[in-house]
């Protein structure tokens, strides 16, 4: 209790210094869900890039297809276990796409039984997975609050832009199911058949070549999964053997994508660090400041202290659970203000655009705790020059 | 039984070149129970001796002895802790927390005891004793000069010491609260049978008391037995 008089003894300065901090620890919360959030993605990318080995075209191709059959050589190549045929178009062709932390929309088609390869497993929030019949949609969660779509309603898939040609096509599709959650790419995703996915890819051909491809016999990519718990160096090999192995496709190794995705990753992290060392600078000084002060202002006390018993030890502790006092107050109040931020500002997002943050534990514990940790930091040079004062010159300081 | 010893107790500051004598070789017991008055001019010593009987400083040499024990010889920790255990003190200027109220400030030397005897029960019972249990809620600014005193006089005895030290407690109160407090004194010694050294400028105060040392430029002038107050 006295602690905290002593803290609320000069409000104005407290008040100002708690300021300091929270405002570090208010910038460190938001930066941080907001690089929180984009590690979700990044991680949803890193999680199914590192399990699988993603083959196209080979370069100088210009059109992303590859004849089926390229499947079964794939399979012959030692080491792998699985390869899948998958297919990606877009959900809203001709959408503008602007600066955005999330994944444009996108129809998938593919094989459900990949499901049970990746690292990134999907399930159903409502609904049931696909069962192969033709027609049937799994939404993801952002697109199906986009589309306002629940188990058993119809979507037109793709979406008919406003000012599409007479000639556009699009099929409606009825939704199986909804996924949960990912935070990361399938949420923006449209999952259909494989037969669906030929099907839209033949009406994405060009007219004039449109009747001479079989569709069915076609693929955009393969998806390739070597023996479970497999690593990316294992990986990398079966890439390697793949290209050295099967001609006229491309295995682009799983390392080169992940270090991609984690590139983009250290950037936000580089903000939120840069954020939390503005934070040091800021609030600690002030601390530091504040803790000289008092202990100034506070000479004579201390020196009665010491006269009444009390040791080093004790001074010392006192002034530096005042300091780690500070820290805690503006770090539960910045921690608390950055988190309402975030909450309303999710809240507000409107439906179908990927939420801008994400608030963890691990922040939660990172924004608090450094902002105990810098108040009793700050707290040692003024708790010391305490602790050090001589009694006798302290009970007779004017 | 001494409850204080001085032997050949100096203390010796620098200043510049020249050599400060501020307590050049006392000698001397004060026994338990004693009720005892340091009186000088200025810079003859007394507060420098207070402040080594209380602890609060190192002698340059010479040994200082509370209820036997050498205290020349204690780490700053120890010498602590038997302020805490053993010795009270008064100031002049009162030196209650500003943002504690009566009681508590009655009760913080507890804080830093091992051994934290009665607690809150000690401090209502001493300042019944010191006529303020209708002010324990109060705040040190809210009471007079007197009144603050004898909260500080309370706060002396919690741990239940052998020894009070008051340094000047008259100072800065009128005449008729400085009898009053002369008075509670009076009796705190004779109830308790605790050692009280006060050091004053207040002749009328030393010689209330049972004992006067008059000190001179850091040596014992005088060491006269009263007998007025004498309780030892």
């Amino acid at each position: 209790m006295e602690i905290l008089r002593n803290i609320w003894r000069r409000k104005l300065r407290s008040t100002l210094t708690i300021s300091g901090i929270v405002i570090g620890v208010l910038a460190l919360t938001t930066m941080g869900a907001l690089s929180e959030n984009f590690n979700a993605l990044l991680d949803g990318g890193v999680k199914y890039f590192s399990s699988s080995i993603q083959v196209g075209p080979p370069d100088g191709q210009s059109a992303s297809l590859l004849p089926l059959s390229k499947i079964d050589e794939i399979k012959q190549v030692p080491g792998v276990a699985a390869a899948f045929p998958s297919y990606g178009f877009a959900a809203k062709p001709g959408a503008v796409t602007t600066v955005s932390f999330g994944v444009p929309d996108e129809i998938i088609a593919g094989d459900p039984a990949e499901n049970d390869w990746g690292q990134l497993k999907l399930s159903t929030a409502q609904g049931n997975y696909l069962s192969g019949s033709a027609g049937e949609v799994l939404l993801g969660d952002t697109i199906s609050k986009e589309f306002k779509k629940k188990v058993g309603d119809s979507i037109d898939l793709p979406v008919k832009p406003a000012d599409a040609k007479p000639d556009f096509v699009n099929h409606t599709f009825r939704v199986v199911g909804i996924l949960n959650v990912t935070r990361t790419a399938p949420d923006s995703f449209a999952y259909i058949n494989i037969a669906d996915g030929q099907m839209l890819l033949k009406d994405s051909l060009p007219v004039a070549i449109r009747s001479q491809i079989d569709t069915s016999q076609i693929t955009e990519s393969i998806d390739v999964y070597g023996q479970r718990g497999s690593s990316i160096s294992q990986l990398d090999s079966i890439a390697n053997r793949i290209n050295a192995q099967v001609s006229g496709v491309k295995a682009t190794k799983p390392s080169v994508i992940v270090d991609s995705f984690k590139s983009g990753g250290a950037i936000f992290t580089a903000i939120t660090t840069a954020a939390a060392l503005l934070a040091l600078i800021i609030g600690g000084l002030s601390v530091v400041n504040t803790m000289f002060m008092a202990v100034a202002e506070r000479i004579r006390e201390i020196g009665l202290k010491k006269a009444v018993g009390a040791t080093t030890v004790n001074i010392l502790r006192e002034f530096l659970i005042e300091a780690t006092l500070i820290g805690a107050i503006g770090g539960l109040l910045g921690y608390g203000l950055g988190a309402l931020i975030t909450i309303v500002a999710n809240a507000t997002t409107p439906p179908g655009q990927s939420t801008l943050f994400l608030i963890t534990v691990r922040l939660t514990v990172l924004a608090i705790g450094f902002a105990i940790a810098l108040g009793a930091v700050a707290g040692i040079l003024p708790a010391f020059r305490a602790a050090r004062l001589d009694p006798v010159t302290a009970l007779r300081n004017e | 039984m001494a409850n204080v010893r001085l032997e050949d107790l100096r203390k010796h500051y620098k200043r510049g070149g020249e050599v400060i004598r501020a307590l050049d070789g006392v000698t001397l017991d004060i026994d338990k129970g004693e009720f005892v008055a340091v009186v000088g001019r200025s810079g003859s010593g007394k507060t420098t001796m207070l402040d080594l009987v209380g602890l609060l400083l190192r002698p340059t040499s010479g040994r200082l002895l509370i209820d036997d024990v050498d205290t020349t010889t204690l780490t700053d920790r120890d010498r602590a802790h038997m302020r805490s255990e053993k010795v009270g003190f008064v100031f002049q200027e009162y030196n209650l927390l500003p943002t504690m109220n009566v009681v508590e400030n009655v009760m913080l030397p507890l804080r830093y005891a091992k051994t934290k005897v009665g607690g809150r029960e000690r401090a209502l019972e001493l300042l019944e004793r010191v006529d303020l249990t209708d002010r324990i809620k109060h705040r040190p600014s809210e009471l007079s000069g007197g009144q603050q005193q004898r909260v500080a006089i309370a706060r002396s005895m919690i741990n239940r010491p052998s020894l009070i030290l008051l340094d000047e407690p008259t100072g800065a109160v009128d005449t008729e609260t400085a009898e009053q407090l002369v008075a509670l004194l009076k009796r705190l010694n004779k109830e308790d049978q605790v050692t009280i050294v006060v050091v004053t400028h207040d002749l009328d105060i030393a010689a209330q008391t049972s004992r006067n040392i008059r000190l001179k430029d850091g040596k014992v002038l005088a060491d006269e037995r009263v007998g007025a107050a004498s309780v030892a």
